[in-house]
């Protein structure tokens, strides 16, 4: 009977062991991975690693555009156990409307939503604080929020974000794919209170890609207050600049005005975010003329002492008839048409170029297509195809009309003329993430001899006395540069206005040019908003700054020797002044300033100017001296230019301006 | 030879003739009580040597138990408190990341030029002309003289 019960409580004891083995198997083996799943909902939580957005730097490392982390208070409006109780306390910790805080909670809980974010992008102390709540209906989410620290600085060149930080403009829009960066996710063990006990990388983060700019914030900052100066100064509509390394294309300033704060972006003021030295093309005028220039240098036999007819100020065409500014310009040298921006000087060289090769050497500098650059606002300008060109539309070409150009084209076709006949390409992005951009190789556009005189050409319209760019004229450095006041057409009443594009286009120092800079204020008015009077004198100021950044050594002594006789003490210069201001000439063509050639006030004709080119400054005035001429030199070192030229019959009382440069 | 074992002594039990009229005797009636004083001081416990080793065994069994208990267990208990300690340095070095990009954004609108420019007119401070900059080109034996 013993031995029964024995037996019973084994049997008894095995069924239990094996009720038991089999729970454990059965958990263990067949269920486990249900379990796994279960005990990780319960344990792990699933969280994602921000990645910011990619940094923006000017080419010196200073930090234009970045974004920072903030946090989100959001709340569960459906858990909410008293909404006046939750609009009371949030309202205090967030600094918030009460009375709107409790219409929005109350709305939410009527519409049965479970989420109503309460306020973005909120400090580190209002978040310690709302954590430390916990409560179940609130909580924090983590952001990112773009920050422009140098404020308004090159606004236009980085554009903006979204609320999402997905670029809307600029080069946050160009760049958006590499400045975007990739979240990742996290897994993170969590213990009942729910602290981290250990975490796994479910997919590494992808941060953005840094992106270093080719802007010097100094040039730029200098760019924007003196360009912003000179629109309010002379009451233009716009303006914009832009300074690039002729050498590279590398864009060190792009500025444009009217401009904005992209922290605090307009909202609905469209003309502020317009970028107008990409995105506007407008009639160039005069400077074009540099192009025509350029064009006969390369494909006629004309250099800068070849005569030009320019027939009296007035040449006739088919069906239209082109009027200078200046009445009475007779043959000059083809530099001076250059210097005084003769229009029908221009169109003699452009008849002489003819409309096909014009044509092409328009494109070949680059305009009616796209530089390039790194903004996909960019306008490619407008340049008819040669097929819908007009029988006169040659001149009006030669003459920077007819083609519609930006600013940045015009800032590369000087580079072509600057850095000795090579197309480049401007361009705004110097690394992206520590690593050099390749560039695309430049095109030869110019031969090495035929860049060098159109440079010194354009020296002879800032240093001559007579040249339209006076006022661009730097201390210490050699300059070459071209004016432009194109009179702006409207398109509604289909008439040009008396407003001008007045445009400087420039290049210092002439023997190694650093920089390119071109400035043009849109909607001038009056002889007082010609290029050489609004546009110049930004170039001026841009340019002596730029220089003195870069630390480019200088070519020219600061301080004039005193044997020199500047042009401001010779009494004809009051004359030549009075000339450049007879507003009352202006007409369709482009208009611009100059004076009356001497040779058309002074008396009976003398002696045959000699050629004093090559000539230091002693020899010239011992050779004047014993012809008994008269010299107004300018500059110090050798001559490069003079007026009149070799060779003309010089009249009686008439002097010779002959321009040294070292 | 065997010896049979002998007959077991017959328990007789002397009874008096019972009264018919008498009550039956109570359980026990006829029994006698006696003490007896037993003397245990000299008895001495005879020492068990299997006790002991077993008691031994099961201190080592226990010993060896809670250490294996241990060393399967600790390294999991530390290794728990090490990822507290992980996650919470984790956590410190994602706020510090995230304030030095706070710190790095304030060092940036500090050092703006339009900031720059305005302390600099507050210190009546003037942008040098041209003829003022003047670059100083070191000469090695110069130095060379400095330092020695």
């Amino acid at each position: 009977m013993g031995q029964g019960r024995l037996l019973t409580l084994a049997g008894i004891a095995a069924l239990w062991v094996a009720v038991v083995l089999y729970q454990l198997i059965s958990l263990q083996v067949f269920h486990h991975q249900y379990y796994v799943q279960l005990a990780r909902s319960h344990q792990e939580v699933s969280l994602e690693v921000p990645a910011p957005r990619g940094t923006i730097f000017d080419r010196s490392g200073q930090t234009l555009a970045m974004s920072v982390p903030t946090a989100s208070v959001y709340v569960n409006p459906l858990k909410l156990p008293d909404l006046g109780v939750a609009a009371d306390l949030l309202s205090r910790v967030l600094h918030l409307d009460r009375t709107e805080l409790l219409a929005s909670l109350k709305e939410a809980y009527d519409d049965h939503r479970g989420y109503l974010l309460i306020k973005r992008h909120i400090d580190f102390q209002e978040a310690e604080i709302v954590r430390g709540l916990a409560f179940d209906w609130i909580g924090v989410q983590h952001e990112s929020q773009r920050h422009y620290p140098k404020g308004g600085l090159a606004a236009h060149v980085l554009g903006g974000v979204d609320f999402s930080e997905t670029g809307t403009s600029g080069v946050e829009r160009a760049l958006d794919a590499d400045l975007h960066g990739v979240p990742g996710q996290m897994r993170l063990l969590t213990d009942v209170k729910g602290r981290g006990i250990d975490s796994q990388l479910s997919s590494p983060a992808r941060p953005g890609t840094s992106i270093t700019l080719t802007i010097d914030e100094r040039i730029q900052f200098e760019t924007e207050r003196d360009l912003q100066a000179s629109v309010i100064e002379h009451h233009a509509a716009t303006g914009s600049a832009v300074v690039m390394n002729p050498m590279n294309g590398e864009v060190l300033a792009m500025a444009s005005y009217p401009t904005y704060d992209p922290n605090q972006p307009p909202q609905g003021d469209d003309l502020k975010r317009i970028n107008h030295a990409v995105s506007l093309p407008f009639e160039p005028g005069s400077v074009f003329k540099v192009i025509t220039l350029s064009a006969a240098l390369e494909t006629t036999k004309l250099r800068p002492d070849s005569p030009i007819n320019c027939h009296g100020g007035v040449f006739k065409l088919p069906g239209r008839v082109i009027h200078d500014s200046h009445l009475g310009l007779g043959v000059i040298p083809m530099a001076d048409v250059l210097a005084r921006s003769s229009n029908s000087g221009a169109v003699e060289i452009g008849s002489h170029v003819g409309a096909e090769n014009l044509y092409k050497y328009v494109r070949r500098f680059g305009f009616g297509q796209k530089t390039g650059i790194e903004l996909k606002e960019e306008n490619r300008g407008r340049v008819w195809p040669f097929n819908k060109w007009r029988k006169t539309s040659w001149a009006s070409v030669s003459m920077g009309q007819e083609v519609g150009v930006t600013t940045l084209q015009l800032a590369q076709a000087a580079s072509v003329v600057a850095n000795g006949g090579f197309l480049i390409h401007p361009h705004l992005v110097l690394m992206k993430g520590g690593k050099p951009v390749p560039v695309a190789p430049p095109v030869r556009v110019l031969t090495p001899e035929n860049a060098i005189l159109m440079r010194t050409m354009m020296e002879g319209v800032v240093v001559l006395p007579y040249g339209t760019g006076k006022r661009a004229r730097l201390d210490g450095y050699s300059v070459g540069g071209k004016t432009g006041s194109a009179q702006i057409f409207d398109t509604l009443t289909k008439h040009y206005t008396h407003s001008y594009n007045g445009t400087f286009m420039g290049f210092a120092p002439l023997t190694n040019p650093a920089l390119v800079v071109v400035v043009t204020l849109n909607g001038t008015h009056g002889e007082g908003g010609f290029g050489g009077v609004v546009a110049a004198p930004v170039f001026h100021d841009v340019a002596t700054e730029a220089l003195r950044v870069m630390e480019v050594p200088r070519d020219l002594p600061d301080a004039k020797p005193a044997t020199e006789v500047t042009t401001a003490d010779n009494a004809d210069d009051d004359l030549a002044d009075a000339d450049q201001s007879d507003a009352d000439n202006i007409l369709l063509a482009a208009a611009d300033e100059a004076d009356v050639p001497e040779t058309l006030l002074a008396g009976p004709p003398g002696p045959t100017v000699p050629n004093f080119r090559g000539m230091n400054m002693r020899a010239v005035l011992a050779e004047a001296a014993q012809k008994g001429l008269t010299i107004l030199p300018t500059g110090s070192g050798i001559a490069r230019l003079q007026y009149p030229p070799p060779g003309t019959l010089l009249h009686e009382g008439e002097r010779i301006r002959v321009q040294f440069v070292r | 030879m065997s010896h049979a074992a002998p007959a077991p002594a017959e328990h007789t039990r002397i009874h008096a003739a019972r009264d018919p009229h008498l009550l039956r005797p109570l359980p026990g009636e006829d029994l006698g009580i006696e003490f007896k004083t037993i003397d245990n001081s000299r008895l001495v416990r005879q020492p068990d040597p299997q006790a002991r080793g077993a008691c031994w065994s099961a201190i080592g069994a226990t010993a060896l138990a809670v250490m294996l208990l241990t060393g399967v267990l600790g390294p999991r208990l530390a290794n728990t408190l090490a990822g507290y300690k992980l996650e919470a340095l984790r956590a410190e070095n994602r706020r510090l990341i995230d304030e030095r990009r706070t710190l790095d954004l304030q060092e940036a609108e500090l050092t703006s030029p339009q900031r720059l420019e305005q302390l600099a007119q507050h210190q009546n401070m003037v942008v040098p002309q041209s003829n003022q900059v003047v670059h100083l080109n070191g000469k090695g034996d110069a130095t060379v003289a400095m330092i020695h």
